[in-house]
């Protein structure tokens, strides 16, 4: 996990789901979906502030340089320091530096999709340092070696005696199957790690423009703990999570927590701007910040396909997704799962690795209708279809070429009154060669991807022919 | 300098627009939402302490004269021998430490090492700010005021006063930022951190559990006899 995969194959995972997702999936789900919708119902003002954060995050969008130097220069003014990684490569190797001139040993890590998607803690423990997972979730599947199959729960799959099991054999100790109880060792272990760690390592919610301000949103405190124990806190944080100032903020802040949990605020948020500046306070006396790019800039060339860096990863899109209901967060192969998943991986890592993913939807909208920011998602996902399909400006056709050109063909028959005419004539008596008992059960290449899992009813009666003659007699 | 991040942003989103100029500022962007308007001190009051109970946490409205007696009970109820907390004007004219060290609970100082601070039961701050629509508490740092005395004891007690009651995030932020060095504004304090109940977690099977990282119980005091505020 968390390696940049070089094909996800979406479908054939999907084949062999273990049965405990989809009823675990749905839990979570249906708790967050239930959850959200009570906070949405008591804020009249939702609907409205949907439209401004979606504002807000396009303005931002259009202006991501001018707010990222901004934010370079504050941070720079509070005493921090701030790189610039083109590359998930240069990232990794930014931290691994920082590591090793402060001679780390033991890093804490707090939940940050940005260090998954860089795969820092492979790179970490490579370089002898051991990298450790807080977020009790994450705690969980870094013991069971599995990746996240739940935006914010990411441990959903595993039942408390499979943890109990998990925490005996890699912990040595004797575990109840109590949720209660494993969350009571998992706080005395991490404690200990926590007070001991050179450095803490996060991620961040939002980077304010405006002051160089680090916002982060947590439940636990494991990332209160990672940015105020250790004398040394790296945050490695992708360019599209700037937002320009405070005041933007109030707005982002009202709908994250409640779109995400349910909540109106998570236990923690915290603000944090360059190192402490206080004798005798705590906090790092270092603050490294690394601004990931990796693609990012490569994305903001498409106009549509840009917007996807609204997101403020609230995972109500994947609470209420049929799809994603049904084959849980692994089936999509890289570490950001649900319907966002599906048009962030396709534009981060290109259409041939992530070609399967525009097509893992049914398009029913239901994502767009929850989404905190007004991500237009199908009309994306639609817009990415074309591009595996047809290709585009940003990318060629990932279609083997006889589809690529019936597709083409389709398209310019659709568009010709004549040539759909010819074609409809022709077409009954072309499938009576495949026709037994009206039913046509395995079509020739490339039309056997349909017979494959269906078989279909032969033509029998053309409908203009029809339409004319409806009313003789 | 040249960076290529910035530059290839700049690619992407096409050449038009007016190179990036630090001394005029961000320029326009789009509006924001107006503020929650609250309706009485009592009615804030209200809703804040309703907010934190319902968040799991202990909240209760207490007199200066009767602080005593509750830190008495909170003691006892809660088995506290170690306590550490804020060294403020406030705590001082309640008598705070004097009171614990009556009870024979042993303070340590909110500079002590981590290792020490970590064995205390229990850790009082105040708040700088106080939201009642979530049940917010809005707490600083300084040396005085030391971020650890909120997460490493068990319980955590913040002992607050209607003064710091603020409607919404606008004027808590507003309010932030322009406590900066003023050569720097905007330039906010190196921290700040919101507190919203106690530390949970649901991530074994959904069970909501307390506790896990930062303190398992969370105590708000409000402190409201003798004492008049008003809205501006
Ligand atoms: S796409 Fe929208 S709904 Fe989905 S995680 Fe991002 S912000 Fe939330």
């Amino acid at each position: 996990m968390s390696e940049t995969p070089t094909y996800i194959g979406f479908e054939a995972y999907t084949g062999h789901i273990p049965p405990s997702i989809p009823s675990a999936v749905q839990q979570a789900t249906a708790r967050f979906a239930v959850g959200r919708a009570a906070r949405v119902s008591e804020l009249p003002q939702f609907e409205q502030l949907r439209q401004i954060a979606s504002d807000i995050r396009l303005h931002t969008i259009e202006n991501m340089d001018t707010y990222l130097l901004r934010f370079e220069e504050k941070v720079t003014a509070a005493g921090g320091h701030v790189h610039w990684a083109a590359t998930a490569e240069d990232a990794r190797q930014i931290v691994l530096q920082i590591a090793r001139e402060h001679n780390v040993k033991l890093a804490v890590k707090s939940k940050s999709m940005a260090t998954e998607e860089i795969g820092l803690n492979h790179a970490l423990e490579t370089a002898g340092i051991e990298a450790l997972e807080t977020d009790l979730g994450e705690y969980i599947i870094q013991l069971a070696g599995t990746g996240p199959s739940h935006i914010i729960v990411p441990a959903i799959h595993l039942k408390k005696e499979e943890i109990a099991a998990i925490f005996s054999e890699k912990l040595g100790i004797d575990a109840p199957a109590d949720p209660i109880e494993l969350t009571r060792i998992a706080r005395e272990i991490l404690r200990e790690k926590f007070l001991n760690a050179e450095m803490g390592v996060s991620g961040a919610n939002f980077l304010i423009a405006e002051t160089g301000t680090l916002v982060m949103v947590t439940n636990e405190g494991n990332g209160r703990m990672c940015t105020t124990m250790p004398d040394l806190h790296v945050a490695v944080v992708g360019i599209d999570k700037i937002i320009p100032d405070w005041e933007s903020l109030t707005v982002f802040l009202k709908l994250l927590a409640r779109s995400a949990t349910g909540q109106k605020l998570s236990t923690y948020t915290q603000f944090i701007t360059g190192p402490r500046r206080a004798e005798g306070e705590f906090g790092p006396k270092e603050f490294h910040i690394v601004l990931l790019d990796n693609g990012r800039s490569d994305v903001l060339k498409d106009p549509i396909g840009r917007e996807v860096f609204k997101c403020i990863r609230c995972g109500a899109c994947a609470n209420v997704c049929p799809v994603y209901k049904n084959v849980g967060g692994f089936a999509y192969g890289w570490f950001i799962s649900g319907p966002i998943g599906a048009i962030f991986a396709p534009q981060m890592l290109g259409t041939p690795t992530a070609r399967e993913l525009p097509y893992a939807s049914t398009l029913c909208g239901a994502c767009a209708d929850v989404c905190p920011v007004k991500i237009p998602i199908p009309t994306i996902l639609r817009h990415l279809r074309r591009r595996v399909a047809e290709g585009d400006q940003i990318a060629a056709s990932t279609m083997p070429a006889p589809i690529a050109a019936a597709a083409k063909l389709s398209a310019l028959a659709l568009a010709q009154n004549w040539i759909y005419r010819f074609g409809a004539r022709i077409l009954p008596p072309v499938m009576a060669l495949f026709t037994r008992d009206s039913w046509i059960s395995s079509a020739p290449y490339p039309l056997n991807r349909w017979t494959k899992s269906r078989p279909l009813l032969a033509f029998t009666a053309g409908f203009r022919s029809w339409w004319k003659n409806r009313n003789a007699k | 300098m040249t960076n290529p991040v910035i530059e290839n942003i700049r690619r992407s989103l096409g050449g038009q627009r007016p190179p990036y100029n630090p001394r005029r500022g961000l320029g326009p962007r789009p509006a924001i939402y107006e503020s929650r308007r609250p309706e009485s001190v009592d009615s804030e009051i209200e809703q804040f302490l309703d907010e934190v109970r319902k968040l799991s946490g202990v909240a209760e409205k207490l007199s200066a004269d009767s602080v005593s007696d509750a830190l008495k009970a909170l003691v006892a109820k809660n088995g506290i021998r170690k306590a550490t907390l804020w060294h403020t004007p406030l705590f001082e004219q309640l008598g705070i430490e004097n009171t614990l060290r009556s009870l024979a609970v042993d303070i340590i100082s909110p500079n002590a090492d981590k290792h020490e601070m970590a064995h205390c039961d229990l850790g009082i701050t105040e708040a700088e700010y106080i939201l009642p629509e979530t049940g917010t508490l809005v707490l600083a740092s300084s040396a005085e005021k030391p971020r650890a005395v909120s997460l490493l004891p068990r319980l955590h007690l913040a002992i607050v006063r209607p003064e710091m009651l603020r409607p919404d995030l606008h004027q808590v932020f507003a309010e932030h930022i322009g406590r900066g060095e003023a050569s720097l504004r905007p330039y906010t304090p190196d921290y700040l951190v919101f507190i919203t109940g106690p530390s949970r977690t649901a991530d074994i099977e959904l069970t909501v559990t307390l506790g896990v990282h930062g303190p398992k119980n969370l105590h708000v005091w409000i402190m409201v006899k003798n004492l008049t505020v008003a809205f501006d």
